[in-house]
């Protein structure tokens, strides 16, 4: 009787309760993708999947949506959002191909090539990097990047060259790739280096012992070994870069401009551009209209469908990898 | 222990609820809110603080900014009491709203401080916010070299509308134009680039950090918008859905008429009756 | 002398020593490139983290006074009377204290029923893989998301009580309980990790041998489990707490952004949660030049508070990691994965 007092949970309801709690959290989420796309639906529904696609000036699109308040003609749902998603995965796929070769070279030199008193240091400072908010990535992006590359970088016959179609300020790709590298690769050396710790030694020590350096035996064998946490590691990168909203506002030159390769490299990397995120974080102030709510809507979704996709797609990546056995 | 912990949960439960129950009836204070546009924001966020500062404990103001067009939707939609408009109405607005004017501004052309440009005549401002003079060479007066770096608003602006409206004689502001969201910004690139030039506020352009440029001659500057000698006079309004009523009409009001109100607007800009 | 000796003679003598490494002066190029490279990568993100810091903390210290800290801000057409960063710093705390109150108990609890409950049987294990995958969609969303799935909520009629109904019947649908539920998602996911983990890592004849007690299991998890894993959780919730601390996208879209904390009716802790407010990043944001402008000078300022608050989480981190018997050293993430 004693134990009951003291233990007035029995088993059987202390497991319904956490696993109600449990459901609230499924609830919640699946509510979260059920109420986004609901909200997106007047946008697929007047433009089927070509909204996806270029047409237009998406501009105009989006100013007419704003003008609009209380009961928007059908018109006004037209929607052509190729230049963001464009821009969208130019940063993204930039940002993580220069993260990961980045942060696997880090992770290296982290692991093995430190001497301890580095070591000591190099681990809480990426844990420091991988932490700052975005905030201050952008103000120091617009602070810093941004006048650098548009007073320093960008010459004036560069500005002049394409003067007629958009305008250089310093803001735009390059300023946007370099900063969202610099955040994304502390996530993936955190993993990585996580990974190459876990690692069996003893696949290494018996490749030196073979006669490689230890530098190419950790590229040899362990880095192929750690392929999971790579992919992992790349697939984490990857959502946390497609959902970079603020620094991207902040910095990008907030134009709705494709950056044109064929103006040539340099120029390339200097032109304005907008991401779906900021372009949403951009907007948001207007979303009391209800053509803009929908595309605001459509947006996330959009985001929301890639990095489930994202996971998947890491998932099925790592399957073929498990006979590595390493944990990722 | 078992019945000390279910009186506690059942008196924290009570307490709760105790203090739930008069939240679910009406506030002893009514909030006004209040979204629109940037230009006018400073005024009336002063405007809102003095009037909390005179009559305590009876109104409570929520301001947010976004630009004109979503002062407007808000306020046609129901979600804010009050919309800040920097624009003539335009035919394209919802019905039933209705303007009240209060206060005067101008719009500045302005220039980087080093780009010590003094005056545009209308066809040069026209054909530079155009894009069809694209180098700051083919500008007589001008110092920048290079190419011509246009600053805008955001299409929501009312300042936007204004600008083309009174300013460009109807014509668009061309495509190249950066697009900013606010007057803050606006003001902030026109000070960080060479080659930048802009419209912003006199309020803006007062605060220093930019080369106003003097529209036909005549400087852009609160006295000669009081005067009504500058070209670019524009008026800042108080919108909201159907005539004004309780919180919003007392507010109004008050603005329209009382000397502290007067007093905040002649600081900077010009009040509707001279 | 043994006949299996191998005749090694193609391969170069080792060096002198045993247990020597060989020097990089023997590699071949390629390797000494990515040697280069490694070392220039691990030094470059440090010198970057390091220009973080310094140019953030030169801007800040600046204009960062103490009375800064404790004065609210205010509206004023000159820069020198804008007053301080109180509001906003108290609107941080706030969101913080919010978050983490709705994300301890759902993620606790859940991490829990998986570790524990959610191992036998198919039904139980098809749910915990269920509730991981919930939980991973989560992090993996990004916060803009999360945002405006936020405004849809709650500007339903049904919980006009937890902001406001606008005289026009729109309900505001931006309060400090808006933000906070939002953020709440956000430290989700590090503190379910954490203690699933670290559940997880328990020895099973801990449980066993209070089974053998006459223990049930939720008394187990209550008076053994949980004490040993109070590490992990607090790991966790550090790393929640810097995950909302740096959040700017809710805040802007959900907190409403008035310069001071508004309160919304009269009752004392209710009229606080209904109100709105801003915070330290909603105003960097927004005063920096990328929001309205107006006070850049305060901005720098109040991301330099930012950035010590992280920083000093960090410290909190390595300090919880270090006295965390478990820890292989070599820890730097209590992340997602």
């Amino acid at each position: 009787m004693l134990d009951r007092l003291r233990n007035p949970w029995s088993d059987n309801r202390a497991e319904l309760t956490l696993g109600a709690v449990s459901l609230l959290i499924c609830a919640s989420v699946i509510g979260m993708i059920v109420f986004v796309f609901i909200r997106a639906w007047p946008i697929f529904e007047h433009n089927g999947l070509s909204w996806l696609g270029p047409g237009g000036s998406l501009k105009t699109q989006l100013e007419n949506m704003q003008a609009t308040s209380v009961h928007p003609p059908a018109s006004a749902y037209h929607l052509r959002a190729w230049p963001i998603i464009y821009g969208t995965i130019i940063t993204t796929g930039v940002a993580v191909v220069l993260g990961i070769v980045i942060a696997v070279l880090s992770s290296i030199f982290i692991v093995e090539l430190a001497p301890a008193r580095l070591r000591r240091v190099a681990i809480p400072v990426i844990r420091l990097l991988a932490s700052v908010p975005s905030v201050i990535y952008g103000l120091i992006a617009m602070l810093v990047l941004v006048p650098f590359v548009g007073n320093h970088l960008i010459s004036s016959p560069q500005k002049t060259s394409v003067q007629n179609s958009v305008q250089l300020t310093g803001e735009g790709l390059l300023v946007v790739t370099v900063t969202l590298t610099v955040m994304i690769t502390p996530i993936m050396i955190a993993l990585i280096c996580e990974a190459l710790a876990a690692a069996p030694r003893s696949w290494r020590e018996g490749a030196v012992a073979l006669g490689l350096n230890p530098l190419r035996a950790m590229l040899a064998v362990t880095l192929r070994a750690i392929r999971p946490a790579i992919v992992a590691a790349a697939v984490l990168a990857t959502a946390r870069a497609l959902g970079e909203a603020v620094m991207i506002s902040m910095a990008s030159g907030a134009s709705f401009f494709t950056p044109n390769l064929s103006h040539g490299v340099p120029i390339f990397l200097y032109e304005p551009l907008r991401t779906l995120a900021s372009t949403i974080i951009d907007f948001s102030e207007g979303i009391g209209a209800p053509a803009l709510d929908s595309t605001l809507y459509a947006f996330a979704a959009l985001l929301l469908l890639s990095a489930f996709v994202l996971s998947i797609g890491g998932y099925l990546i790592k399957l073929p990898l498990r006979k590595y056995q390493v944990r990722a | 222990m078992n019945r000390y912990r279910r009186l506690s949960v059942a008196l924290a439960v009570a307490g709760v609820l105790g203090v739930a129950a008069p939240a679910a009836a009406s506030a002893a204070t009514t909030t006004v809110t209040i979204s629109g546009a940037t230009a006018s924001y400073p005024l009336v966020s002063l405007l809102a603080q003095k009037y909390v500062k005179l009559f305590p404990r009876k109104y409570r103001f929520k301001i947010a900014q976004g630009g004109a067009q979503i002062g407007i939707n808000d306020v046609a939609a129901g979600r804010v009491t009050i919309g800040d408009v920097s624009r003539d109405p335009l035919p394209s607005d919802p019905a039933g709203l209705v303007f009240y004017p209060i206060a005067k501004y101008g719009i500045c052309v302005v220039t980087n401080k080093a780009n010590t440009l003094s005056n545009l005549t209308p066809a040069q401002v026209i054909s530079i916010f155009t894009g069809k003079t694209r180098a700051w060479s083919q500008v007589p007066g001008a110092t920048a070299t290079g190419t011509i770096d246009l600053i805008s608003r955001t299409s929501v602006a009312g300042v936007l509308t204004s600008f083309q409206t009174l300013l460009l004689e109807g014509k668009k502001v061309s495509s190249l134009a950066s697009e900013l969201s606010s007057e803050g910004l606006l003001r902030q690139a026109v000070e960080n680039d060479p080659n930048g030039i802009g419209f912003i506020s006199n309020y803006g352009a007062s605060l220093g950090a930019v080369n106003s440029v003097s529209f036909n001659g005549v400087a852009c500057n609160q006295t000669t918008v009081a005067s009504g000698q500058y070209a670019g006079i524009a008026r800042f309004y108080e919108v909201t859905k159907g005539k004004a009523t309780g919180a919003a009409s007392a507010f109004i009001g008050w603005i329209e008429s009382s000397a502290a109100a007067r007093k905040i607007i002649s600081s900077q800009w010009v009040p509707i009756t001279q | 002398m043994s006949a299996f000796v191998p005749n090694f003679q193609a391969a170069p003598p080792p060096s002198s020593k045993r247990g020597q490494r060989s020097s990089p002066w023997t590699w071949r190029w390629g390797d000494r490139l990515v040697l280069l490279c490694a070392w220039t990568a691990g030094l470059g993100l440090c010198a970057i983290a390091a220009a973080i810091v310094i140019y953030m903390g030169y801007r800040g210290i600046e204009y960062l006074t103490p009375s800064l800290l404790v004065t609210r801000p205010a509206i004023s057409t000159s820069q020198a009377q804008t007053g301080g960063i109180l509001d906003p710093l108290i609107g941080t705390l706030l969101l913080t204290a919010i978050g983490i109150a709705l994300a301890f108990p759902l993620a606790v609890a859940s991490a829990i029923w998986v570790a524990e409950y959610g191992q036998v049987g198919r039904a139980r294990q098809a749910f915990a893989r269920i509730v991981e995958s919930s939980i991973e969609i989560v992090a993996g969303t990004p916060d803009i998301v999360l945002a405006l799935f936020g405004v849809a909520i709650f500007q339903l009629g049904i919980f006009a009580p937890l902001s406001f109904r606008a005289e026009g019947g729109g309900v505001y649908g931006r309060s400090f309980i808006a933000a906070g539920a939002m953020m709440s998602l956000i430290a989700l996911p590090p503190l379910f990790v954490a203690t699933r983990d670290g559940l997880r890592a328990v020895p099973m004849h801990m449980r066993e041998a209070a089974f053998a007690l006459g223990k049930t299991r939720i008394a187990t998890i209550r008076r053994v489990l949980l004490p040993s894993v109070r590490s992990n959780i607090a790991t966790g919730v550090t790393l929640g707490v810097s995950r909302i601390i740096g959040d700017t996208a809710i805040v802007v879209l959900l907190l409403g952004k008035t310069l001071h904390i508004e309160t919304q009716g009269s009752t004392p802790v209710l009229g606080l949660l209904r109100g709105t407010g801003s915070s330290l990043t909603s105003y960097v944001y927004d005063n920096s030049p990328a929001g309205e402008g107006a006070a850049p000078q305060k901005a720098y300022a109040a991301a330099f508070v930012l950035l010590l608050f992280v920083l000093g989480l960090n410290l909190l981190v390595d300090r919880i990691g270090r006295s965390n018997a478990q820890s292989t050293g070599m820890s730097i993430t209590g992340g997602v994965v």
